[in-house]
């Protein structure tokens, strides 16, 4: 009979379960390394279980006893010297007490078993100065409760003792971030929680084969980093794709759709008419769902997410959703895909898409100091030609809207970059007024007509250069052109250069370019930006 | 007769080696792992072989604590020659090594440790290693240590934010830095966090921005310059503090490996501790 085959855990069944351990944490160990939480330092938290576990079985893999104390002892001792981490370190005292629990045995009941993993936690928890809940340390206890509670069942078994170890860890982990801030902003799991989880998977997939379990005890699925968001309100089994779409047709029928589309997935929401169907389900397997919605009408706003990216997305957009201590706003008017990215990367709040000839109107602009979470904004034009629409933006709000006066976009990257959170907002004013000043604008472009300006004879199509706006060089070539006038800034005064690279530049402009300043102006330093800006093939900040 | 204290340390404290003689410190090494590659810091691999190396991988290193195991085995030894030991380490909120420190510390019978979790990082560490071993007793240098805790600062200059942000120490939206341009983070340790205090877009600009910021915090009883891989820049940094803080001997100090991990080369600091 089944259960006969494990009457207690003796010394080669459990080294058996804790390489089972080794060969699951080692398959998942990357999973739980991905579950990093900025600013916590154990980004490598898998890796150090890992390490450590593979420690803890280093001896045990010579060894053949037959007592599990002497094993146990083998992996607290192991776990100890080759401990990594925090996690590794608790891993270790958590072995510690196993081993202290099982001292004497030859083998454990279930009941012996149950209450070593109890004890186990216990040692953990005196282990650690301040424990914290939320933690492996949660895991741990949750873990031995559950396998108490399995143990004083009379048909217990090892199997289902571990089993129901193994299945409170798994309840505890999903539990973690409502028990931990830092958990529940990032939108994930505790790592070691969910190490020691895999650990005790790793165990009972030792001890189930060929062992019928009772339902609900049964080995998980392959682990996998959860967010809160979707573990609480996602039944046991799976996370994966985020999938919704419509369904436009005629005569569908709701019921039949849901029942089927609920063999694919799970939290599956299907509602509407007949005419049209609202279709959301959590599937490992969004093609399969989408061609069963296929075959009733045509599938509309199809929408599918990897659920585990947009956890990353959660985590990336709370890490800059942080308020800013002075309540200050940053709006910036700019065009280009990589200068609208440069200005938000380094903290402005709201883009206003516009410059050189499309200059935004008042109105763009008041929406976006509108959109704006502060009630004290600057305004940055960024351009000559905007100042005046954007002056008159300060009537019109009930904001305390200043305007920097910025006339090109290096002076814009300056006055940002000087720009400081916990500074109030008169004092940034004047930070990133002095920084935008000290910037030279070199801005490069082709005429559009036949023209002389500034005693300069220029003729439709040439290579034209300006220097804060005034247009100062003409000629035949982008690096002719850009090295006359950093030689009139006199690169003896400046240190760096950084060029925005514009949507017409080619590569090979780019690269001439570059190589033709670095060899007329080797004491300066060359950045290459891609600002993707129209007209201005080129635009260089000098600073 | 024993002697009353011995004084721990880790790798990180970037104690110069003239203390480490003079004081009789014991400096436990961190690791730094290159792939499936373990190397001690300090011990197997020095600075300019770590820099070496890393500049030469195309994978970043990570580090990890030394174990319990490793701590015990130290203890023990010291056990023999003294009453107990003061064992200062890297800021918890860092590194797990002072909860290694603590565990391990468990496991040896008769022998007094008190373990510190320094808060910082780098020389401020060292600072604390000196203020401790001109103590009389283990009671008096862990009161001076404790006391003196909340008054270390660690102002980083980083010549990039990569390296810091692989480690998963610092975030980009933390340090205040898009993911485009090349930004100079000026950092501050400073009470269990990691602050960005500016940002800049020169090195040399940022340089002044750091003696400046440092020069705000006066006045300080130990002060020192710490790099990475920038000793002419660290030098010039160190002589001009000295010519301004006449009484002050503002060492100068390398980044160790596993320090170095996190920061990456061309990184300095203005390190010190509030008076």
């Amino acid at each position: 009979m089944a259960l006969d085959r494990y009457p207690g855990v003796d010394g080669p069944l459990f080294k058996r379960a804790l390489l089972g351990s080794l060969s699951w944490l080692s398959a998942n160990h990357e999973e739980v390394n991905r579950l990093n939480v900025f600013p916590v330092p154990d980004g490598d938290t898998g890796t150090n279980m890992l390490l450590t576990l593979q420690s803890a079985v280093e001896d045990i893999k010579e060894s053949n006893a037959a007592e599990v104390s002497k094993i146990a002892k083998l992996a607290s001792h192991g776990s100890l010297m080759g401990a990594r981490g925090n996690s590794g370190v608790i891993l270790s005292q958590i072995f510690r007490g196993f081993a202290r629990a099982v001292e004497g045995k030859s083998s454990l009941t279930p009941a012996e078993l149950a209450t070593a993993f109890e004890e186990a936690a216990n040692a953990a928890y005196r282990a650690v100065n301040k424990p914290t809940e939320g933690t492996i340390l949660t895991v741990a206890r949750e873990a031995g409760r559950a396998a108490a509670a399995a143990a004083s069942s009379p048909d217990a078994t090892v199997p289902r003792v571990i089993a129901a170890a193994a299945s409170g860890a798994r309840a505890a982990v999903l539990k973690t971030p409502s028990q931990l801030q830092i958990l529940r902003e990032a939108g994930v799991v505790d790592a070691g929680g969910f190490g020691l989880q895999i650990i005790l998977e790793g165990m009972l997939k030792t001890v189930e084969e060929s062992e019928s379990l009772p339902s609900g005890l049964t080995a998980p699925r392959p682990a996998a980093p959860v967010a809160s968001q979707v573990a609480v309100t996602l039944p046991e089994g799976g996370w994966g794709y985020c999938t919704e779409f419509l369904i436009e047709g005629s005569g569908l029928d709701l019921e039949r759709i849901k029942n089927q589309i609920e063999a694919l997935g799970n939290s599956v929401l299907v509602v509407g008419e007949p005419e049209l169907v609202k279709v959301h389900v959590h599937t490992d397997d969004p093609t399969r769902v989408i061609t069963l919605a296929g075959g009733y009408g045509k599938v509309l706003k199809l929408n599918v997410g990897d659920m585990s990216t947009q956890h990353k997305r959660i985590l990336e957009s709370e890490a800059s959703r942080v308020p800013r201590p002075n309540g200050v706003g940053l709006v910036a008017v700019v065009a280009g895909s990589g200068l609208v990215e440069i200005f938000r990367g380094l903290g402005v709040d709201a883009i206003v898409e516009g410059g050189q000839t499309m200059n935004p109107s008042t109105q763009d602009m008041l929406t976006a100091i509108e959109s704006v979470p502060y009630d004290e904004v600057i305004l940055l034009p960024n351009n000559r030609n905007v100042i005046l629409a954007a002056k008159q933006v300060r009537g019109l709000t009930k904001k305390n809207a200043h305007v920097l006066e910025t006339h090109s976009v290096p002076q814009g990257v300056a006055a940002v970059v000087a720009f400081r959170g916990d500074r109030s907002g008169a004092e940034n004013l004047e930070a990133m007024k002095s920084e935008a000043e000290r910037i030279q604008t070199i801005e490069v472009t082709h005429a559009v007509r036949d023209t002389r300006s500034n005693g300069l004879k220029v003729k439709k199509g040439d290579v034209i250069g300006l220097i804060n706006d005034k247009l100062e060089f003409a000629g035949s070539d982008y690096g002719e052109v850009v090295n006359k006038a950093l030689s009139k800034l006199g690169p003896g005064s400046y240190e760096l250069v950084t060029v925005y690279r514009g949507k017409d530049a080619s590569d090979d402009e780019l690269a001439k370019l570059e190589a033709e300043i670095r060899s007329t102006h080797p004491g300066l330093e060359v950045e290459v930006q891609q600002g993707g800006q129209q007209h201005y093939p080129f635009i260089l900040s000098v600073e | 007769m024993k002697r009353p204290f011995a004084v721990v340390t880790d790798s990180t404290a970037d104690l110069p080696d003239a203390w480490r003689a003079r004081y009789g410190i014991e400096v436990v090494p961190l690791k730094v792992l290159f792939g499936e590659e373990t190397f001690r810091d300090g011990v197997d691999m020095n600075n300019e072989e770590f820099f070496r190396t890393l500049a030469a991988s195309s994978k970043l290193p990570t580090t990890s604590a030394p174990s319990p195991g490793e701590f015990a085995e130290l203890y023990q030894r010291l056990a023999q020659d003294f009453e107990g030991c003061i064992s200062i380490h890297i800021g918890a909120q860092l590194s797990a090594t002072a909860e290694a420190a603590r565990v391990g510390a468990q496991s040896v019978d008769n022998f007094k440790v008190n373990v510190i979790d320094s808060e910082t990082v780098t020389m401020p560490m060292a600072f604390l290693c000196r203020v401790a071993a001109e103590c009389p007793t283990l009671e008096a240098a862990t009161a001076a240590v404790q006391e003196r805790i909340p008054k270390s600062r660690v102002l980083a200059l980083l010549d990039t934010l990569r390296y810091i942000e692989m480690g998963g120490r610092v975030s980009r939206a933390q340090a205040m830095i898009g993911t485009m341009l090349d930004l100079k983070p000026l950092l501050l340790v400073k009470d269990r966090e990691i602050k960005s205090v500016d940002r800049v877009r020169t090195r040399s600009r940022a340089i002044p921005r750091m003696v400046e910021f440092f020069e705000a915090d006066l006045p300080v009883e130990h002060v020192g310059v710490v790099h990475a891989q920038a000793p002419d820049e660290a030098e010039r940094i160190a002589a001009d503090l000295r010519r301004r803080l006449p009484g002050l001997d503002v060492p100068v100090g390398q980044i160790g490996c596993v320090l170095g991990t996190h920061t990456g080369p061309k990184a300095l600091g203005v390190v010190y501790l509030k008076k």
